[in-house]
Protein backbone atom coordinates (compact mmCIF):
# COMPACT_ATOMS: atom_id res chain seq x y z
CA UNK A 1 0.00 0.00 0.00
CA UNK A 2 1.30 3.43 -0.89
CA UNK A 3 2.16 5.73 1.99
CA UNK A 4 -0.44 8.36 1.17
CA UNK A 5 -3.17 5.68 1.01
CA UNK A 6 -1.95 4.20 4.29
CA UNK A 7 -2.13 7.63 5.96
CA UNK A 8 -5.68 8.13 4.68
CA UNK A 9 -6.70 4.69 5.95
CA UNK A 10 -5.29 5.10 9.45
CA UNK A 11 -6.67 8.63 9.82
CA UNK A 12 -10.10 7.27 8.77
CA UNK A 13 -9.74 4.36 11.21
CA UNK A 14 -8.75 6.77 14.00
CA UNK A 15 -11.72 9.08 13.35
CA UNK A 16 -14.13 6.12 13.11
CA UNK A 17 -12.74 4.68 16.35
CA UNK A 18 -13.31 7.95 18.22
CA UNK A 19 -16.79 8.51 16.74
CA UNK A 20 -17.98 4.96 17.48
CA UNK A 21 -16.56 5.12 21.02
CA UNK A 22 -18.34 8.40 21.69
CA UNK A 23 -21.62 7.11 20.26
CA UNK A 24 -21.78 3.76 21.97
CA UNK A 25 -19.59 3.86 25.08
CA UNK A 26 -20.90 5.71 28.07
CA UNK A 27 -18.82 4.10 30.81
CA UNK A 28 -15.89 6.41 31.62
CA UNK A 29 -13.73 3.46 32.61
CA UNK A 30 -13.45 2.47 28.96
CA UNK A 31 -11.82 5.83 28.21
CA UNK A 32 -9.44 5.54 31.17
CA UNK A 33 -8.39 2.03 30.15
CA UNK A 34 -8.37 2.81 26.41
CA UNK A 35 -6.15 5.85 27.01
CA UNK A 36 -3.49 3.64 28.61
CA UNK A 37 -3.57 1.12 25.75
CA UNK A 38 -3.32 3.93 23.18
CA UNK A 39 -0.48 5.52 25.15
CA UNK A 40 1.39 2.22 24.92
CA UNK A 41 0.80 2.08 21.17
CA UNK A 42 2.61 5.43 20.91
CA UNK A 43 5.38 4.44 23.34
CA UNK A 44 6.07 1.02 21.83
CA UNK A 45 5.94 2.36 18.27
CA UNK A 46 8.34 5.15 19.27
CA UNK A 47 10.65 2.67 21.01
CA UNK A 48 10.60 0.45 17.94
CA UNK A 49 11.97 3.20 15.68
CA UNK A 50 15.26 3.03 17.58
CA UNK A 51 15.08 -0.45 19.10
CA UNK A 52 13.45 -2.43 16.32
CA UNK A 53 14.37 -0.63 13.10
CA UNK A 54 17.87 0.44 14.17
CA UNK A 55 18.74 -2.27 16.68
CA UNK A 56 19.62 0.02 19.60
CA UNK A 57 17.91 -1.03 22.85
CA UNK A 58 16.65 1.95 24.79
CA UNK A 59 15.80 1.50 28.47
CA UNK A 60 15.26 5.23 28.95
CA UNK A 61 11.63 5.42 27.82
CA UNK A 62 10.67 6.69 31.28
CA UNK A 63 12.98 9.70 30.89
CA UNK A 64 11.56 10.82 27.53
CA UNK A 65 7.99 10.15 28.65
CA UNK A 66 8.43 12.04 31.94
CA UNK A 67 10.14 14.98 30.22
CA UNK A 68 7.00 15.31 28.08
CA UNK A 69 4.80 15.09 31.19
CA UNK A 70 6.84 17.61 33.17
CA UNK A 71 7.07 20.05 30.25
CA UNK A 72 3.24 20.09 30.34
CA UNK A 73 3.32 20.66 34.11
CA UNK A 74 5.63 23.65 33.58
CA UNK A 75 3.41 25.05 30.82
CA UNK A 76 0.38 24.50 33.06
CA UNK A 77 1.98 26.67 35.73
CA UNK A 78 3.30 29.22 33.25
CA UNK A 79 0.32 31.68 33.33
CA UNK A 80 0.45 31.75 37.14
CA UNK A 81 4.23 32.25 37.09
CA UNK A 82 4.08 35.10 34.56
CA UNK A 83 1.31 36.75 36.49
CA UNK A 84 3.12 36.67 39.83
CA UNK A 85 6.57 37.53 38.46
CA UNK A 86 5.80 40.07 35.71
CA UNK A 87 2.14 40.86 36.27
CA UNK A 88 1.49 39.44 32.81
CA UNK A 89 -1.80 37.73 32.05
CA UNK A 90 -1.87 35.02 29.39
CA UNK A 91 -4.47 32.40 28.53
CA UNK A 92 -3.84 28.84 29.73
CA UNK A 93 -1.70 26.87 27.29
CA UNK A 94 -3.90 24.44 25.31
CA UNK A 95 -3.05 20.74 25.62
CA UNK A 96 -2.22 20.25 21.90
CA UNK A 97 0.42 23.00 22.26
CA UNK A 98 1.77 21.21 25.34
CA UNK A 99 2.00 18.00 23.31
CA UNK A 100 4.01 19.76 20.59
CA UNK A 101 6.32 21.39 23.16
CA UNK A 102 6.73 18.08 25.03
CA UNK A 103 7.64 16.43 21.73
CA UNK A 104 10.17 19.15 20.89
CA UNK A 105 11.89 19.01 24.29
CA UNK A 106 12.01 15.20 24.36
CA UNK A 107 13.20 15.20 20.75
CA UNK A 108 16.06 17.52 21.74
CA UNK A 109 16.82 15.26 24.70
CA UNK A 110 16.90 12.33 22.26
CA UNK A 111 19.25 14.21 19.94
CA UNK A 112 21.59 15.13 22.80
CA UNK A 113 21.52 11.65 24.27
CA UNK A 114 22.13 10.15 20.87
CA UNK A 115 25.09 12.42 20.21
CA UNK A 116 26.67 11.45 23.53
CA UNK A 117 25.87 7.74 23.52
CA UNK A 118 25.51 6.46 19.97
CA UNK A 119 29.19 5.68 19.67
CA UNK A 120 28.40 2.98 22.22
CA UNK A 121 26.91 -0.25 21.00
CA UNK A 122 24.85 -3.12 22.36
CA UNK A 123 24.57 -3.44 26.09
CA UNK A 124 26.66 -0.31 26.72
CA UNK A 125 24.13 1.86 24.89
CA UNK A 126 21.29 0.21 26.84
CA UNK A 127 23.04 0.94 30.16
CA UNK A 128 23.63 4.56 29.10
CA UNK A 129 19.90 5.05 28.42
CA UNK A 130 19.05 3.52 31.79
CA UNK A 131 21.47 5.99 33.38
CA UNK A 132 19.77 8.83 31.50
CA UNK A 133 16.49 7.93 33.17
CA UNK A 134 18.10 8.09 36.60
CA UNK A 135 19.81 11.42 35.84
CA UNK A 136 16.60 13.06 34.60
CA UNK A 137 14.62 11.69 37.56
CA UNK A 138 17.20 13.09 39.99
CA UNK A 139 16.91 16.51 38.33
CA UNK A 140 13.10 16.46 38.59
CA UNK A 141 13.17 15.25 42.22
CA UNK A 142 15.30 18.29 43.06
CA UNK A 143 13.25 20.81 41.07
CA UNK A 144 10.83 22.54 43.43
CA UNK A 145 8.96 24.42 40.71
CA UNK A 146 7.38 21.13 39.57
CA UNK A 147 6.87 19.83 43.09
CA UNK A 148 10.16 17.94 43.53
CA UNK A 149 9.73 14.53 45.11
CA UNK A 150 6.32 15.57 46.58
CA UNK A 151 4.80 15.86 43.16
CA UNK A 152 2.38 18.42 41.78
CA UNK A 153 -1.42 18.57 41.53
CA UNK A 154 -2.82 19.53 38.16
CA UNK A 155 -6.39 20.75 37.95
CA UNK A 156 -7.98 19.91 34.64
CA UNK A 157 -9.72 22.73 32.75
CA UNK A 158 -13.43 22.89 33.54
CA UNK A 159 -14.46 22.60 29.90
CA UNK A 160 -13.24 19.93 27.49
CA UNK A 161 -12.88 20.89 23.83
CA UNK A 162 -14.71 18.72 21.26
CA UNK A 163 -17.61 18.12 23.69
CA UNK A 164 -17.93 15.35 26.26
CA UNK A 165 -15.85 14.93 29.41
CA UNK A 166 -12.14 15.68 29.74
CA UNK A 167 -11.17 12.01 29.75
CA UNK A 168 -12.93 11.63 26.38
CA UNK A 169 -10.88 14.56 25.08
CA UNK A 170 -7.67 12.94 26.35
CA UNK A 171 -8.73 9.67 24.72
CA UNK A 172 -9.28 11.50 21.41
CA UNK A 173 -5.88 13.19 21.58
CA UNK A 174 -4.13 9.90 22.37
CA UNK A 175 -5.93 8.27 19.42
CA UNK A 176 -4.58 11.08 17.21
CA UNK A 177 -1.07 10.53 18.61
CA UNK A 178 -1.37 6.79 17.96
CA UNK A 179 -2.36 7.47 14.35
CA UNK A 180 0.55 9.90 14.00
CA UNK A 181 3.13 7.52 15.47
CA UNK A 182 1.94 4.50 13.47
CA UNK A 183 1.86 6.62 10.28
CA UNK A 184 5.41 7.85 10.91
CA UNK A 185 6.67 4.31 11.66
CA UNK A 186 5.07 2.92 8.49
CA UNK A 187 6.48 5.78 6.40
CA UNK A 188 9.98 5.16 7.77
CA UNK A 189 9.72 1.43 7.14
CA UNK A 190 9.27 1.72 3.40
CA UNK A 191 11.62 4.64 2.89
CA UNK A 192 15.29 5.22 2.15
CA UNK A 193 15.67 6.08 5.85
CA UNK A 194 14.11 2.75 6.85
CA UNK A 195 16.46 0.83 4.59
CA UNK A 196 19.44 2.69 6.07
CA UNK A 197 18.28 1.98 9.64
CA UNK A 198 17.80 -1.72 8.79
CA UNK A 199 21.32 -1.79 7.36
CA UNK A 200 22.64 -0.33 10.63
CA UNK A 201 20.71 -2.94 12.61
CA UNK A 202 22.06 -5.80 10.48
CA UNK A 203 25.69 -4.69 10.38
CA UNK A 204 26.92 -1.21 11.15
CA UNK A 205 30.37 -1.62 9.56
CA UNK A 206 28.87 -2.97 6.35
CA UNK A 207 26.31 -0.15 6.37
CA UNK A 208 29.06 2.47 6.67
CA UNK A 209 31.02 0.72 3.91
CA UNK A 210 27.90 0.92 1.74
CA UNK A 211 27.79 4.69 2.15
CA UNK A 212 25.18 4.86 4.94
CA UNK A 213 25.88 7.87 7.20
CA UNK A 214 25.28 5.76 10.31
CA UNK A 215 25.70 8.43 12.99
CA UNK A 216 23.33 10.86 11.23
CA UNK A 217 20.66 8.20 10.77
CA UNK A 218 20.93 7.03 14.36
CA UNK A 219 20.54 10.63 15.53
CA UNK A 220 17.40 10.97 13.40
CA UNK A 221 16.07 7.76 14.98
CA UNK A 222 16.78 8.84 18.58
CA UNK A 223 15.27 12.28 17.96
CA UNK A 224 12.07 10.90 16.39
CA UNK A 225 11.75 8.18 18.99
CA UNK A 226 12.34 10.60 21.87
CA UNK A 227 9.91 13.18 20.43
CA UNK A 228 7.07 10.65 20.12
CA UNK A 229 7.69 9.37 23.65
CA UNK A 230 7.58 12.96 24.94
CA UNK A 231 4.33 13.57 23.06
CA UNK A 232 2.85 10.45 24.68
CA UNK A 233 3.84 11.79 28.10
CA UNK A 234 2.57 15.35 27.61
CA UNK A 235 -1.13 14.67 28.42
CA UNK A 236 -0.21 12.55 31.49
CA UNK A 237 -0.59 15.36 34.09
CA UNK A 238 -4.20 15.86 32.98
CA UNK A 239 -4.84 12.13 33.02
CA UNK A 240 -3.47 11.42 36.49
CA UNK A 241 -4.12 14.98 37.88
CA UNK A 242 -1.27 14.37 40.30
CA UNK A 243 2.20 14.08 38.83
CA UNK A 244 5.11 12.77 40.87
CA UNK A 245 8.53 11.39 39.86
CA UNK A 246 7.81 7.89 41.18
CA UNK A 247 4.84 7.37 38.88
CA UNK A 248 6.01 9.34 35.85
CA UNK A 249 9.42 7.58 35.76
CA UNK A 250 7.81 4.24 36.58
CA UNK A 251 9.84 1.24 35.44
CA UNK A 252 6.66 -0.12 33.82
CA UNK A 253 6.99 2.39 30.97
CA UNK A 254 10.49 1.18 30.08
CA UNK A 255 9.64 -2.52 30.49
CA UNK A 256 6.36 -2.32 28.58
CA UNK A 257 7.78 -0.28 25.72
CA UNK A 258 10.47 -2.94 25.24
CA UNK A 259 8.19 -5.95 25.81
CA UNK A 260 5.37 -4.85 23.51
CA UNK A 261 7.45 -4.65 20.30
CA UNK A 262 9.34 -7.84 21.24
CA UNK A 263 6.04 -9.71 21.70
CA UNK A 264 4.37 -8.15 18.66
CA UNK A 265 7.42 -8.21 16.37
CA UNK A 266 10.11 -5.58 15.92
CA UNK A 267 10.68 -5.43 12.17
CA UNK A 268 7.27 -4.08 11.20
CA UNK A 269 5.05 -1.17 12.32
CA UNK A 270 2.22 -3.57 13.12
CA UNK A 271 4.27 -5.52 15.69
CA UNK A 272 4.33 -2.84 18.42
CA UNK A 273 0.65 -2.09 17.77
CA UNK A 274 -0.31 -5.76 18.26
CA UNK A 275 1.95 -6.01 21.33
CA UNK A 276 0.53 -2.84 22.87
CA UNK A 277 -3.09 -3.84 22.29
CA UNK A 278 -2.49 -7.37 23.58
CA UNK A 279 -0.38 -6.58 26.64
CA UNK A 280 -2.13 -3.28 27.42
CA UNK A 281 -5.57 -4.93 27.36
CA UNK A 282 -4.43 -7.90 29.47
CA UNK A 283 -2.92 -5.49 32.00
CA UNK A 284 -6.09 -3.41 32.18
CA UNK A 285 -8.20 -6.54 32.63
CA UNK A 286 -5.86 -7.82 35.34
CA UNK A 287 -6.02 -4.44 37.09
CA UNK A 288 -9.81 -4.56 37.48
CA UNK A 289 -10.19 -8.30 38.01
CA UNK A 290 -7.15 -9.25 40.11
CA UNK A 291 -4.60 -6.54 40.93
CA UNK A 292 -2.42 -4.00 39.14
CA UNK A 293 0.49 -5.53 41.03
CA UNK A 294 0.29 -8.42 38.57
CA UNK A 295 0.95 -6.24 35.53
CA UNK A 296 4.73 -6.50 35.44
CA UNK A 297 4.54 -10.21 36.27
CA UNK A 298 2.31 -10.77 33.24
CA UNK A 299 4.73 -8.82 31.05
CA UNK A 300 7.68 -10.82 32.40
CA UNK A 301 6.06 -14.21 31.84
CA UNK A 302 4.88 -13.32 28.33
CA UNK A 303 8.28 -11.87 27.46
CA UNK A 304 10.08 -15.06 28.52
CA UNK A 305 7.57 -17.22 26.64
CA UNK A 306 7.89 -15.20 23.45
CA UNK A 307 11.68 -14.99 23.56
CA UNK A 308 11.76 -18.81 23.76
CA UNK A 309 8.86 -19.74 21.48
CA UNK A 310 8.66 -16.85 19.03
CA UNK A 311 11.78 -14.64 19.16
CA UNK A 312 10.52 -12.67 16.16
CA UNK A 313 7.21 -11.94 17.87
CA UNK A 314 3.69 -12.55 16.66
CA UNK A 315 4.45 -10.98 13.28
CA UNK A 316 7.44 -13.30 12.84
CA UNK A 317 5.31 -16.27 13.84
CA UNK A 318 2.64 -15.41 11.25
CA UNK A 319 5.29 -14.78 8.56
CA UNK A 320 6.80 -18.19 9.33
CA UNK A 321 3.41 -19.90 8.95
CA UNK A 322 2.81 -18.08 5.68
CA UNK A 323 6.19 -19.19 4.32
CA UNK A 324 5.43 -22.81 5.27
CA UNK A 325 1.99 -22.49 3.69
CA UNK A 326 3.53 -21.14 0.46
CA UNK A 327 6.00 -24.03 0.32
CA UNK B 1 52.91 9.07 -11.52
CA UNK B 2 50.26 10.71 -13.67
CA UNK B 3 47.76 7.87 -13.33
CA UNK B 4 48.15 7.43 -9.58
CA UNK B 5 44.85 6.61 -7.88
CA UNK B 6 45.94 6.03 -4.29
CA UNK B 7 49.04 7.29 -2.58
CA UNK B 8 49.88 6.18 0.95
CA UNK B 9 52.84 7.81 2.69
CA UNK B 10 54.33 6.79 6.03
CA UNK B 11 51.13 5.23 7.34
CA UNK B 12 51.26 3.93 10.91
CA UNK B 13 48.74 2.31 13.23
CA UNK B 14 49.13 1.08 16.82
CA UNK B 15 46.81 -0.85 19.10
CA UNK B 16 48.06 0.21 22.52
CA UNK B 17 51.68 -0.89 22.62
CA UNK B 18 51.37 -3.16 19.59
CA UNK B 19 52.62 -1.70 16.34
CA UNK B 20 50.24 -3.01 13.66
CA UNK B 21 51.58 -0.89 10.79
CA UNK B 22 54.63 1.32 10.52
CA UNK B 23 55.89 3.58 7.75
CA UNK B 24 53.77 2.06 4.99
CA UNK B 25 54.34 3.67 1.59
CA UNK B 26 52.15 2.41 -1.22
CA UNK B 27 51.14 3.78 -4.58
CA UNK B 28 48.37 2.25 -6.67
CA UNK B 29 47.84 3.20 -10.29
CA UNK B 30 44.49 3.41 -12.06
CA UNK B 31 43.37 0.09 -13.53
CA UNK B 32 45.96 -1.92 -11.61
CA UNK B 33 45.41 -5.36 -10.06
CA UNK B 34 47.48 -5.34 -6.90
CA UNK B 35 47.91 -8.44 -4.76
CA UNK B 36 48.50 -7.70 -1.09
CA UNK B 37 49.90 -10.67 0.78
CA UNK B 38 51.51 -11.45 4.09
CA UNK B 39 51.34 -13.99 6.91
CA UNK B 40 48.51 -13.86 9.45
CA UNK B 41 48.79 -10.79 11.66
CA UNK B 42 51.02 -8.95 9.18
CA UNK B 43 48.61 -5.99 9.03
CA UNK B 44 46.84 -6.52 5.70
CA UNK B 45 43.30 -6.10 7.01
CA UNK B 46 44.42 -3.29 9.33
CA UNK B 47 45.81 -1.47 6.29
CA UNK B 48 42.52 -1.93 4.42
CA UNK B 49 40.59 -0.75 7.50
CA UNK B 50 42.78 2.37 7.73
CA UNK B 51 42.44 3.14 4.03
CA UNK B 52 38.65 2.64 4.07
CA UNK B 53 38.14 4.71 7.23
CA UNK B 54 37.04 1.88 9.56
CA UNK B 55 40.17 2.53 11.64
CA UNK B 56 42.05 5.79 12.01
CA UNK B 57 45.77 5.76 11.30
CA UNK B 58 47.88 7.68 13.81
CA UNK B 59 50.52 8.74 11.33
CA UNK B 60 50.98 9.14 7.60
CA UNK B 61 48.80 10.47 4.83
CA UNK B 62 46.45 8.90 2.33
CA UNK B 63 45.58 10.66 -0.91
CA UNK B 64 42.88 9.17 -3.11
CA UNK B 65 42.15 10.54 -6.59
CA UNK B 66 44.03 13.70 -5.63
CA UNK B 67 42.04 14.23 -2.41
CA UNK B 68 43.54 13.77 1.06
CA UNK B 69 41.45 11.33 3.10
CA UNK B 70 42.72 12.32 6.56
CA UNK B 71 39.83 12.71 9.00
CA UNK B 72 37.28 11.49 6.45
CA UNK B 73 34.86 8.89 7.83
CA UNK B 74 34.14 5.57 6.15
CA UNK B 75 30.91 6.39 4.30
CA UNK B 76 32.44 9.57 2.87
CA UNK B 77 35.37 7.54 1.49
CA UNK B 78 32.89 5.08 -0.04
CA UNK B 79 31.09 7.95 -1.74
CA UNK B 80 34.45 9.13 -3.05
CA UNK B 81 34.92 5.79 -4.83
CA UNK B 82 36.71 3.57 -2.33
CA UNK B 83 34.87 0.29 -1.78
CA UNK B 84 35.63 -2.89 0.10
CA UNK B 85 34.39 -6.37 0.73
CA UNK B 86 34.86 -7.92 4.16
CA UNK B 87 37.02 -10.86 5.17
CA UNK B 88 33.96 -12.43 6.83
CA UNK B 89 30.91 -11.66 4.66
CA UNK B 90 28.66 -9.09 6.29
CA UNK B 91 25.39 -9.22 4.38
CA UNK B 92 22.30 -7.37 5.60
CA UNK B 93 20.56 -10.48 6.95
CA UNK B 94 17.05 -9.08 7.26
CA UNK B 95 16.95 -7.90 3.64
CA UNK B 96 16.51 -9.64 0.31
CA UNK B 97 19.50 -9.74 -2.03
CA UNK B 98 17.96 -6.91 -4.06
CA UNK B 99 17.69 -4.72 -0.98
CA UNK B 100 21.28 -5.56 -0.07
CA UNK B 101 22.26 -3.99 -3.38
CA UNK B 102 19.77 -1.12 -3.09
CA UNK B 103 21.46 0.20 0.07
CA UNK B 104 24.72 1.28 -1.64
CA UNK B 105 22.84 2.51 -4.71
CA UNK B 106 20.62 4.76 -2.58
CA UNK B 107 23.24 5.89 -0.12
CA UNK B 108 26.36 6.09 -2.27
CA UNK B 109 25.48 6.54 -5.93
CA UNK B 110 22.44 8.76 -5.28
CA UNK B 111 24.36 10.76 -2.68
CA UNK B 112 26.98 11.87 -5.21
CA UNK B 113 26.42 15.36 -6.58
CA UNK B 114 24.79 15.29 -10.01
CA UNK B 115 23.68 11.66 -9.69
CA UNK B 116 20.16 10.53 -9.15
CA UNK B 117 18.99 7.10 -10.12
CA UNK B 118 15.22 6.74 -10.37
CA UNK B 119 13.47 3.78 -8.70
CA UNK B 120 13.28 2.04 -12.08
CA UNK B 121 16.98 2.64 -12.76
CA UNK B 122 17.86 1.31 -9.30
CA UNK B 123 15.81 -1.86 -9.90
CA UNK B 124 17.50 -2.31 -13.27
CA UNK B 125 20.96 -1.80 -11.79
CA UNK B 126 20.23 -4.29 -8.97
CA UNK B 127 19.25 -6.92 -11.50
CA UNK B 128 22.31 -6.16 -13.62
CA UNK B 129 24.68 -6.49 -10.65
CA UNK B 130 23.09 -9.71 -9.39
CA UNK B 131 23.22 -11.15 -12.93
CA UNK B 132 26.89 -10.19 -13.10
CA UNK B 133 27.59 -12.47 -10.13
CA UNK B 134 25.05 -15.16 -11.16
CA UNK B 135 22.65 -14.44 -8.33
CA UNK B 136 19.74 -13.01 -10.33
CA UNK B 137 17.56 -16.08 -9.73
CA UNK B 138 17.88 -15.59 -5.97
CA UNK B 139 17.19 -11.86 -6.00
CA UNK B 140 14.20 -12.09 -3.63
CA UNK B 141 15.83 -14.56 -1.26
CA UNK B 142 17.56 -13.69 2.01
CA UNK B 143 21.34 -14.09 2.51
CA UNK B 144 20.71 -17.07 4.84
CA UNK B 145 19.64 -19.08 1.75
CA UNK B 146 23.02 -18.58 0.05
CA UNK B 147 26.01 -20.87 -0.10
CA UNK B 148 29.45 -19.67 1.00
CA UNK B 149 30.56 -18.77 -2.53
CA UNK B 150 27.26 -17.00 -3.23
CA UNK B 151 27.68 -15.01 -0.04
CA UNK B 152 31.14 -13.91 -1.26
CA UNK B 153 29.63 -12.91 -4.59
CA UNK B 154 26.90 -10.91 -2.87
CA UNK B 155 29.59 -9.17 -0.84
CA UNK B 156 31.41 -8.23 -4.07
CA UNK B 157 28.20 -7.15 -5.83
CA UNK B 158 27.30 -4.87 -2.92
CA UNK B 159 30.76 -3.30 -2.99
CA UNK B 160 30.59 -2.85 -6.78
CA UNK B 161 27.12 -1.26 -6.44
CA UNK B 162 28.86 1.77 -4.93
CA UNK B 163 30.40 2.32 -8.40
CA UNK B 164 33.92 2.39 -7.01
CA UNK B 165 37.13 3.31 -8.74
CA UNK B 166 39.14 1.27 -6.24
CA UNK B 167 37.95 -2.00 -4.70
CA UNK B 168 39.60 -3.85 -1.82
CA UNK B 169 38.66 -7.52 -1.95
CA UNK B 170 39.62 -8.74 1.51
CA UNK B 171 40.10 -12.52 1.44
CA UNK B 172 37.19 -12.91 -0.96
CA UNK B 173 38.18 -16.53 -1.62
CA UNK B 174 38.77 -17.81 1.91
CA UNK B 175 37.21 -21.24 2.46
CA UNK B 176 36.23 -21.75 -1.17
CA UNK B 177 36.92 -24.76 -3.38
CA UNK B 178 39.21 -24.57 -6.42
CA UNK B 179 36.34 -24.12 -8.88
CA UNK B 180 34.70 -21.50 -6.64
CA UNK B 181 38.00 -19.60 -6.45
CA UNK B 182 38.11 -19.55 -10.23
CA UNK B 183 34.56 -18.18 -10.29
CA UNK B 184 35.52 -15.32 -7.97
CA UNK B 185 38.69 -14.58 -9.96
CA UNK B 186 36.60 -14.43 -13.13
CA UNK B 187 34.24 -11.95 -11.46
CA UNK B 188 37.17 -9.81 -10.27
CA UNK B 189 38.80 -9.85 -13.71
CA UNK B 190 35.53 -8.73 -15.33
CA UNK B 191 35.30 -5.87 -12.83
CA UNK B 192 38.88 -4.86 -13.58
CA UNK B 193 38.11 -4.89 -17.32
CA UNK B 194 35.30 -2.45 -16.56
CA UNK B 195 37.91 -0.03 -15.18
CA UNK B 196 37.83 -0.79 -11.47
CA UNK B 197 41.24 -0.88 -9.83
CA UNK B 198 41.40 -3.89 -7.53
CA UNK B 199 43.49 -4.71 -4.49
CA UNK B 200 43.25 -8.42 -3.70
CA UNK B 201 44.16 -9.34 -0.13
CA UNK B 202 44.57 -13.07 -0.12
CA UNK B 203 46.38 -16.08 1.31
CA UNK B 204 45.73 -18.38 -1.62
CA UNK B 205 48.90 -17.85 -3.64
CA UNK B 206 47.71 -19.49 -6.87
CA UNK B 207 44.80 -17.05 -6.93
CA UNK B 208 47.01 -14.07 -6.15
CA UNK B 209 49.59 -15.00 -8.77
CA UNK B 210 47.04 -15.58 -11.52
CA UNK B 211 45.16 -12.37 -10.74
CA UNK B 212 47.75 -9.75 -9.80
CA UNK B 213 49.82 -7.57 -12.07
CA UNK B 214 51.79 -6.36 -9.04
CA UNK B 215 52.46 -7.73 -5.58
CA UNK B 216 53.03 -5.98 -2.26
CA UNK B 217 54.10 -8.00 0.76
CA UNK B 218 53.52 -7.05 4.38
CA UNK B 219 55.29 -8.67 7.30
CA UNK B 220 54.81 -7.60 10.92
CA UNK B 221 53.36 -4.24 9.90
CA UNK B 222 56.12 -3.38 7.42
CA UNK B 223 56.11 -3.54 3.65
CA UNK B 224 59.03 -5.74 2.70
CA UNK B 225 58.50 -6.12 -1.04
CA UNK B 226 56.65 -4.42 -3.86
CA UNK B 227 56.93 -5.27 -7.55
CA UNK B 228 56.11 -7.76 -10.25
CA UNK B 229 54.57 -10.92 -8.69
CA UNK B 230 57.28 -13.34 -9.86
CA UNK B 231 60.04 -11.01 -8.63
CA UNK B 232 58.33 -10.18 -5.33
CA UNK B 233 57.87 -13.80 -4.23
CA UNK B 234 61.52 -14.53 -4.98
CA UNK B 235 62.60 -11.68 -2.76
CA UNK B 236 64.79 -13.26 -0.02
CA UNK B 237 62.93 -11.38 2.72
CA UNK B 238 59.58 -12.70 1.47
CA UNK B 239 60.94 -16.25 1.29
CA UNK B 240 62.22 -15.89 4.84
CA UNK B 241 58.85 -14.58 6.07
CA UNK B 242 56.94 -17.43 4.47
CA UNK B 243 59.37 -20.33 4.69
CA UNK B 244 61.59 -19.36 7.63
CA UNK B 245 65.40 -19.24 7.76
Amino acid sequence: MRNSVFWLVIVAVGIAFVVVSRLYLTNEYFYFAGYVVLQYIVLSTAWNILGGYTGYTNFGTGAFFAVGAYSSAVLHKLPQLLHSAFDLTIIPVPLPVMIVVGGLISGLLGLGTGYLTLRLRGVFFAIATLALSIVVQTLIVNWDFVGGSRGIYIIRPAMAPLGGGYIEYLFTLMTALSVLSVGIARSIEGSRLGLGLAAIRDDELAAEASGVPTLRLKLIATTMSGALMGMAGAPLPYYVTYLDPASSFNLAYAVNSVAMPVIGGMTSWIGPVIGAILLGTIQQLATVTISSALNLLIVGVLLILFVIIAPNGIVGLVQGWRRKWDV
Amino acid sequence: MADTLLEVTGLGKRFGGFVALEGIDLTIAKGERLGLIGPNGSGKSTLVNCLCGTLHNESGTVVFAGKPLDGMIAHERTRLGLARSFQLPKPFHSMSLVDNIRVPLLYTVNARPGHHLSDAAIAERCEELLTHVNLADKARRRPRDLTQVEMRKLELARAVATQPTLLFADEAMAGLSHSEIEEIIAVLLRLNEQGITIVLIEHIMTAVMSFSTRLAVLVAGHKIADGLPQEAIRNPEVERAYLGE
